[in-house]
């Protein structure tokens, strides 16, 4: 074993643990941000379900026959046995074209409608006989926002056909599938492909957002607190330059670092999602954009502009708090502090759709100015630019503020001499120490 | 460049306590003290690092508070614990300094160039200034401080982390920019030697106040003294 090794490795751990710095961001921190993070996981997948089992199912009986008839018998039967499944049935609507789709959602206020189609139980009967003649059922499913647990509903109409297949005969029922997108029925599209495209494209963006959201922060605080340890900050301001432009400069380049390591890793993830979702976009052979699912060009540009804004904020946040520091460690543990900040509205809005929260859950999503950029990628993909735009005057008023205030302690001595001290820890240790 | 009845207060700390001081055109003027009389507050209030509580500075006529970005163009500040940035090479860092106060890309490089002649580091400019030693970042540093040919140069210990020769040959070079380019130079030591050999004039201060002043011939005679290491132990006792 290296000569010391023992003793400096302990001589280090104390150092490490005893840094209220160090302690607050790596222990306090996670324990408040995990158990919130469960919570909001949580939240969603219940509230899916919920929404899953709980949603009315419109039935069409197109029919009329005795096979349909027993078909619907059986999800009304389901419903007794205790799934939460409310039923409504209509009759004869030929054809069930899409304004009629859209009114029958509209008349339930429901998400889905199964229309059994003239012939069905002509076909079921005739499968007896002849297995490759099959009854199918079409399914009709409004695909709203972008969520994970999005496609739940359909796949749980898809179990019950399961469950109708085992009690009589396998493969006897298959369902077709349409989706109810932006008001417009498109026939042959399975909105789990959909949700799944849309998954993927509301993954990349959101986490190349968020890459460069939280990179950006520690470059900057370590290039400010850098110029203090490496006591360079002290003839820096002496010279004959803007105090602004050094702020800037701080910060443009912060940003330059972040875009370059955001894009590396976003290159990496993104091959790396792809290679593991490779074919499935092909074999489904949904086309996005023909759906009207791929941002604009004025969405990508208002995306962008939130990006800007933000960083913009977040790096200014930080190159304040790497002022109070007296060297880069303390920095970068003083801006770990705001990495909850950064990362839980984040991860939450990967996982959920904002538009299904209840209000308060909205409203603290929205008053946090980081977690706008996020809230863009997902909506620039249904086209919601207004949320986007009224983000982007929110994060601009947030970010001229922390500006203002960057500006002013970059113009006083304040950027020389403040330092944030841990008085109550120290206070704390003192009276412990006295008392042994 | 005058300083009247400076007071700066840090907390519950007089750093400052009313202290005079003028610096003649030309002249190569000293600040001299025990740890904690308040040289490197002075030094930093006068290169508008920080704000005097009261009193004014003045450097050239120029107000050090209501001036301060027109002081910048004039002064040049050598700290006592300077450093370089480390993942910069000696040439692009006097570059990167050069560029604040030259007019043109000439200027730039007779800047450069002078600096180089001053602080002797030949090849190794090429390095990054990381694989320094104290005493090679700190003849970079002066000569950083000295290449724009300031009104008025301020020096924080000069010739810390130097060795003898190397002070030896930072003592020349200030000496020599003060006769061939009119440079006023007020600076800070604890090295009597030094202060004996380079200053024109020095202030023995204490506590935040000016104790005594004059030539360093002038506190010698006026104390009794063979040096001013003993004028300094006797002024700092009686104060």
């Amino acid at each position: 074993m290296l000569k010391g090794f023992g003793t400096f490795l302990l001589k280090e751990l104390k150092e490490l643990m005893r840094d209220p710095k160090i302690l607050l961001p790596m222990i306090v921190v996670p324990l408040v941000m995990f158990p919130v993070l469960g919570g909001v996981m949580g939240y969603a997948m219940q509230a899916a379900q919920e929404q899953a089992i709980k949603a009315a199912l419109v039935v069409v009986n197109n029919d009329c026959g005795n096979w349909s008839n027993t078909f619907i018998n059986f999800l009304q039967g389901l419903s007794a046995m205790g799934f939460n499944l409310m039923i409504y049935t209509e009759s004869n609507i030929k054809p069930l074209t899409s304004e009629k789709v859209l009114e029958l959602l509209s008349k339930y206020n429901t998400t889905q409608i199964l229309e059994i189609p003239d012939g069905f139980s002509q076909n079921i009967t005739i499968h007896f006989n002849n297995p490759n003649v099959r009854a199918y059922v079409r399914l009709y499913s409004v695909l709203r926002g972008t969520s994970v647990f999005e496609n739940i509903g359909s796949s749980a109409v898809d179990a019950l056909i399961g469950m109708f297949n085992r009690q009589h005969a396998p493969d006897i029922l298959y369902s077709e599938k349409a989706t109810v997108i932006k008001g417009e029925v498109k026939y042959g599209v399975d909105p789990m492909a959909v949700s799944g495209l849309l998954m993927y494209q509301s993954i990349v963006l959101p986490m190349m957002v968020l890459l460069l959201i939280s990179y950006a922060p520690q470059i900057a605080a370590a290039s400010m607190a850098v110029e203090k340890e490496e006591k360079t900050l002290e003839t820096l301001l002496t010279l004959p330059i803007d105090r602004l432009a050094i702020l800037w400069g701080k910060l443009l380049s912060s940003i330059i670092v972040a875009a370059i390591g955001a894009v590396v890793y976003t290159a990496g993830y993104s091959y790396t999602l792809g290679s593991v979702m490779a074919g499935t976009p092909a074999r489904l052979n949904v086309d996005l954009a023909a759906l009207g699912l791929v941002p604009s060009t004025l969405g990508y540009l208002l995306l962008g502009l939130s990006l800007f804004v933000t960083i913009v904020s977040v790096l200014a946040l930080s190159v304040i708090l790497a002022a109070f520091a007296e060297d880069v460690r303390g920095a970068q543990a003083l801006v770990g502090n705001i990495y909850p900040m950064i990362f839980l509205p984040s991860i939450a809005l990967i996982y959920l759709d904002i538009n299904t929260l209840p209000l308060a859950f909205k409203l603290v999503l929205f008053a946090i100015p980081f977690s706008h950029p996020m809230i863009a990628s997902k909506a620039i993909i249904v086209g919601d630019l207004w949320t986007v735009t009224l983000g982007i005057i929110y994060v601009s008023a947030f970010t001229l503020v922390v500006m203002y205030a960057a500006s002013k302690l970059f113009a006083t001595e304040k950027i020389l001499t403040a330092k944030i001290k841990f008085k109550g820890l120290k206070k704390r240790k003192g009276v412990s120490a006295e008392e042994s | 460049m005058e300083a009247s009845n400076v007071v700066k207060v840090f907390g519950s700390v007089h750093a400052l306590d009313g202290l005079s001081f003028k610096v003649k055109p030309g002249e190569i003027y000293g600040l001299i003290g025990p740890n904690g009389a308040g040289k490197t507050t002075a030094l930093r209030v006068v290169s508008t690092l920080l704000l005097p509580t009261a009193g004014t500075v003045k450097v050239f006529g120029l107000d050090v508070v209501e001036k301060a970005a027109e002081v910048r163009r004039i002064i040049s500040y050598l700290p006592e614990e300077a450093g370089a940035y480390r993942y910069l090479s000696g040439w692009e860092y006097l570059e990167f300094m050069a560029k604040f106060s030259a007019k043109s890309k000439d200027e730039v490089r007779a800047m450069v160039a002078e600096a180089a002649e001053i602080c002797g580091l030949g090849e190794r400019l090429k390095d990054k200034t990381k694989t320094y030693s104290k005493g090679m970042k700190r003849r970079l540093l002066v000569a950083r401080a000295l290449m724009a040919k300031p009104k008025l140069a301020i020096l924080d210990e000069p010739t810390s982390g130097l060795d003898v020769i190397h002070s030896y040959h930072v003592r020349e070079i200030i000496k020599k920019y003060v006769r061939e380019h009119g440079v006023t130079v007020l600076l800070s030591s604890h090295n009597m030697l030094e202060v004996e050999h380079l200053c024109d004039r020095v202030a023995l201060i204490n506590k935040g106040r000016l104790v005594a002043e004059g030539s360093p011939q002038e506190l010698k005679e006026k104390y009794g003294c063979s040096n001013l290491e003993e004028v300094f132990a006797k002024v700092v006792k009686i104060a």
